[in-house]
C-alpha cells in the first residue's frame, strides 16, 4: 500500500508542487482547449485560458497535422517527443514535451497532462559544437581501439568519403593491416599527444600529405577508449617548400655559373654573396673573405652609398673598379637596394668585365679604319687620275696655244696647271693626314657647345649666301667624353657641306639645320639641308672614296675622315638624300661606346 | 657639216680640256650641267655623241646614262662614258653590269679612261659619229 506522507508535506505536495515544478505543464481536454496550466507553463507559453492547446504552442489556429495529443486520446499510451513553437514572447521555441493520458475509473480519458522542457539553448550549443566539428579546416576522425572509424566530421567526408564503420588503414591508406607508424596506437598506448605525418588516398584517387595529431577523446572519468584524429591538408604547403628548394638551388646555381659577377651586401654589413665571376674581376682569391670596407674601396667612389641611399637600381654602363692588385678592369655596374615590402633588406650588385669587349672593340675599330684606308688607296687611283687628266689638259692648252699663237689659251693652259699642281699638294697633305690616324685626345666636353661653336663659325657665310643656319637643342645634353676637335671637324664638314649643297640650289628659301639631342643613351648630332640632294649612286660613294662633290674645291676626303672619326668615338654615321630634296647626316654617338677620357688612358 | 659633242663632266678643267681638243678637231662641242633636267638639255641640241663621266657630284653618270637609254628619242645617240674608276676592257666585259643591274638597257657604245689618250680618245669619236648620218 502506498504510505502516506505526512499531512504537511500532503499539503504542500498538493497545493503547491504543481507550480512549483521547473516545467511547464498544462491539462489538456478532448477538444483541446487548455482547463489548467502551472505557473512555469504561463512563464514559458503566457496567457492560456480559454484557449486551445494549438493556438498556444504554435500560434496556430486550427489542429496541428500530426497532432500527438490526438493519438494518445486514442490509445491511451504516454508520448515523449521534441516540438518546436512559439514562446511567450513570440520566438521559436524548442523544447521536450511529456504527454501523459488520464484515465478515468470507467476506462476513458478525459484529459492528458503536457509536461513540456525548454530545450532551445542547449539545442543551440551542441548545434554550434556540430558544425564546429564538421567546419573547423582539418579533418577529424573519431578512432576505436579496434581501429575502426566510429565517426568523421563533415570535412573529412567531402575529402575522404564515408568513412564511418572501416578500420582506418583500409579506409585511410587502403590497406588490410596496421600501419607501422601509427599516432592512434602512440596515443592509445600511453595516452598522450602525438603527432605525424601521413599519406592518404582522397575520394577522386589523388595522394594528399596531412600533418595528423591524435589525442585521447577522455570520459569525465579520465579513462578512453577512443581518439581523436585531426588531419590537416599540407600538399600545398610540401608543394610551395618544393618550389621554394627548387627556387633557391636555381638561384645559387645561377649565381654560382654566372659570367658576370654577383655580389651582395646584407644589413649587417656582410658580404653575404660573391660569385666566382666577381672574384675574378676583383681577382679575389676561392677563400679569401671580401668585407663592405674593401669592396666599398674597389667600387667607384661612392658607388655603394649612392645604391644605399636611392630608391631604384644604380647603373653605370661603363666604369672602372680596382681590383685586388690595384689595378684598374673596365666594367658595367648595375647596384640594386633589395628590399622586401618596402624595408631594405641589403644591396645586390652585378658587375661585368668589359676587358674583353673592349679589347676587342679597339680592334675592330682599327680593322675598320685599315679598310677606310684600303678603300681610300683604291678611291686615291681614281683621284690621281682625274688630277692627271686635268693636268694633260692644262699642257694640251698650253701647247696647243703655243702652236696657234694664242695667248688667252696659253694663259689658260698655265692656270690650268697651276691650279692642278696646287690641288695635288693639297690631296696629299689631307691624305697623309688620314692616313696617320691621328690619336683621338677625348675629354669631358659638352656635346651641344660643339655643334653650336660650328653653326655660329658658318653663320656668317650662310647669311652671305642667303642661307638660313639654324641650331636646334631641344633638350640639354649631359656632358659627355668626345675629342673637342674632331667632333668639331666632323661637324664643320657637315654643315661645309650642307651650305655647299644649298649653294648650287637657285630656287631660294635654301636651310640648313643643326640638331644635337639624345635618345636612349645615344647623342645624335643631325645636319640637314634642303639642297641639291643626292641619288643613289653618290650616295654608295660618299663615305668610301676620294669622291668630291666641291669641283676643283675639295680633296674628297672631308666625309671619310669625319666617318674615321665618328666610328673611333664608337659611333657611326647615317645619310638619307633624295635627289632635289636634301640630305640629311645623322652622327650616332652611344654614350656606352665613347671613348675612355684621354688623361685616364695615359695614367 | 661638223657632228656635235655633248660633253657631261663635272671637272671644268677636263671640260675645257676635252672641248678644245674635239673642236680643235673639227668637232662642234657643247656641254651641260648634270643636273636633274639634263635629257632637257640633250633634247633641244640632239647631239651626235655624248661624253658622259661616270662619278659626279650633283647627278651620277650612270643615272644620266639609264635616263638616255629610257627615252626613245634619246636612245639612238650613242654614249661613251668617260671615267678613271676603272680600264675600259674591265668596265665593258663586267664593270657596267655591277653599275646598271638592268639588262635591257645595253652597255654604251664607247668607254675612256682616264687620263685620256688623246689621240684614242679623238678616233673613237670619229668612229662612233661616222655611224650616224
Amino acid at each position: 500500500m502506498l504510505m502516506r506522507p505526512p499531512k504537511e508535506l500532503d499539503d504542500w505536495l498538493k497545493h503547491h508542487l504543481f507550480d512549483t515544478v521547473p516545467m511547464a505543464i498544462a491539462v489538456i481536454d478532448q477538444a483541446f482547449n487548455l482547463v489548467y496550466a502551472n505557473k512555469a507553463f504561463e512563464q514559458m507559453f503566457g496567457p492560456w485560458q480559454d484557449r486551445k492547446c494549438y493556438e498556444v504552442y504554435k500560434g496556430r489556429d486550427s489542429m496541428c497535422p500530426q497532432c500527438k495529443g490526438a493519438v494518445a486520446f486514442q490509445n491511451g499510451q504516454p508520448v515523449v517527443n521534441e516540438e518546436v513553437g512559439y514562446n511567450a514572447a513570440g520566438n521559436f521555441t524548442r523544447y521536450i514535451k511529456h504527454t501523459t493520458p488520464v484515465v478515468d475509473d470507467k476506462g476513458r480519458i478525459p484529459y492528458l497532462i503536457e509536461m513540456c522542457t525548454d530545450i532551445t539553448e542547449t539545442e543551440q550549443i551542441r548545434r554550434e559544437y556540430q558544425l564546429l566539428f564538421d567546419q573547423v579546416p582539418c579533418s577529424i576522425l573519431i578512432i576505436d581501439k579496434n581501429y575502426r572509424i566510429v565517426k568523421s566530421n563533415e570535412r573529412a567526408r567531402t575529402m575522404l568519403g564515408d568513412l564511418e564503420g572501416l578500420h582506418c588503414y583500409k579506409g585511410l591508406k587502403g590497406v588490410d593491416h596496421k600501419c607501422s607508424e601509427c599516432t592512434a596506437r602512440q596515443t592509445f598506448e600511453d595516452g598522450e599527444l602525438h603527432t605525424g605525418h601521413h599519406i592518404w588516398r582522397t575520394l577522386d584517387g589523388q595522394t594528399i600529405h596531412l600533418h595528423v595529431i591524435t589525442v585521447p577523446l577522455r570520459l569525465s572519468n579520465g579513462t578512453f577508449d577512443m581518439v581523436m584524429e585531426l588531419a590537416v591538408d599540407v600538399t600545398q604547403t610540401l608543394k610551395l617548400e618544393d618550389g621554394l628548394k627548387f627556387a633557391h638551388t636555381f638561384l645559387e646555381t645561377m649565381i654560382t655559373t654566372s659570367m658576370d659577377g654577383i655580389f651582395a651586401v646584407d644589413n649587417e654589413g656582410q658580404v653575404s654573396i660573391f660569385n666566382p665571376a666577381a672574384r675574378d674581376t676583383f681577382k679575389v682569391g676561392p677563400d679569401q673573405k671580401v668585407s663592405r670596407q674593401s669592396l666599398a674601396g674597389m667600387l667607384p667612389e661612392g658607388f655603394m652609398r649612392q645604391v644605399d641611399a636611392g630608391t631604384q637600381h644604380v647603373y653605370l654602363p661603363e666604369t672602372e673598379v680596382t681590383d685586388m692588385t690595384g689595378a684598374k678592369v673596365p666594367v658595367r655596374l648595375i647596384g640594386n637596394q633589395l628590399k622586401i615590402e618596402g624595408g631594405s633588406t641589403g644591396m645586390a650588385f652585378s658587375i661585368q668585365d668589359l676587358s674583353e669587349i673592349k679589347k676587342l672593340e679597339n680592334e675592330k675599330l682599327e680593322a675598320e679604319r685599315l679598310a677606310a684606308v684600303g678603300q681610300t688607296v683604291a678611291g686615291l687611283a681614281h683621284g690621281i687620275k682625274n688630277l692627271t687628266t686635268a693636268l694633260e689638259g692644262g699642257m694640251y692648252m698650253l701647247s696647243t696655244g703655243m702652236q696657234k699663237g694664242n695667248l688667252e689659251r696659253i694663259q689658260k693652259g698655265i692656270e690650268m696647271l697651276r691650279r692642278n699642281i696646287e690641288r695635288i699638294s693639297m690631296f696629299v697633305k689631307a691624305f697623309l693626314s688620314f692616313a696617320k690616324g691621328r690619336q683621338i685626345k677625348a675629354r669631358v666636353n659638352n656635346p651641344a657647345d660643339i655643334a653650336q661653336e660650328v653653326v655660329e663659325m658658318y653663320s656668317t657665310k650662310a647669311e652671305e649666301l642667303g642661307i638660313q643656319l639654324q641650331f636646334e637643342l631641344p633638350q640639354t645634353l649631359a656632358s659627355a667624353v668626345i675629342d673637342y676637335e674632331s667632333m668639331h671637324e666632323c661637324l664643320t664638314n657637315l654643315v661645309g657641306n650642307a651650305i655647299d649643297a644649298c649653294s648650287v640650289s637657285t630656287d631660294g628659301g635654301s636651310r640648313v639645320t643643326v640638331r644635337a639631342f639624345e635618345k636612349n643613351g645615344t647623342i645624335i648630332y643631325e645636319v640637314a639641308d634642303n639642297g641639291c640632294g643626292m641619288d643613289y649612286e653618290i650616295k654608295k660613294k660618299v663615305f668610301t672614296t676620294f669622291f668630291t662633290t666641291k669641283g676643283l674645291g675639295g680633296t674628297g676626303l672631308g666625309l671619310l675622315m669625319t666617318k674615321k672619326i665618328i666610328q673611333e668615338h664608337g659611333g657611326r654615321i647615317e645619310l638619307e638624300s633624295e635627289p632635289g630634296q636634301g640630305t640629311t647626316f645623322r652622327i650616332r654617338l652611344p654614350r656606352r661606346r665613347l671613348p675612355q677620357s684621354a688623361s685616364d688612358g695615359e695614367a | 657639216m661638223a657632228k656635235t659633242i655633248m660633253i657631261i663632266e663635272d671637272e671644268p678643267d677636263i671640260r675645257d680640256y676635252l672641248m678644245a681638243a674635239l673642236e680643235d678637231s673639227g668637232f662642234r662641242a657643247c656641254t651641260v650641267e648634270a643636273q636633274a633636267n639634263v635629257t632637257e638639255a640633250v633634247h633641244k641640241v640632239m647631239p651626235d655623241l655624248i661624253v658622259l663621266d661616270v662619278m659626279m657630284p650633283k647627278r651620277s653618270g650612270i643615272s644620266i646614262y639609264k635616263e638616255l637609254r629610257n627615252c626613245l628619242r634619246l636612245s639612238k645617240i650613242p654614249v661613251a662614258m668617260l671615267s678613271g674608276i676603272t680600264v675600259r676592257t674591265e668596265f665593258m666585259d663586267n664593270g657596267f653590269r655591277k653599275l646598271v643591274a638592268d639588262d635591257t638597257i645595253a652597255p654604251p657604245e664607247g668607254f675612256v679612261e682616264k687620263p685620256v689618250d688623246l689621240s684614242a680618245f679623238l678616233e673613237l669619236v670619229g668612229d662612233l659619229t661616222a655611224q650616224s648620218k
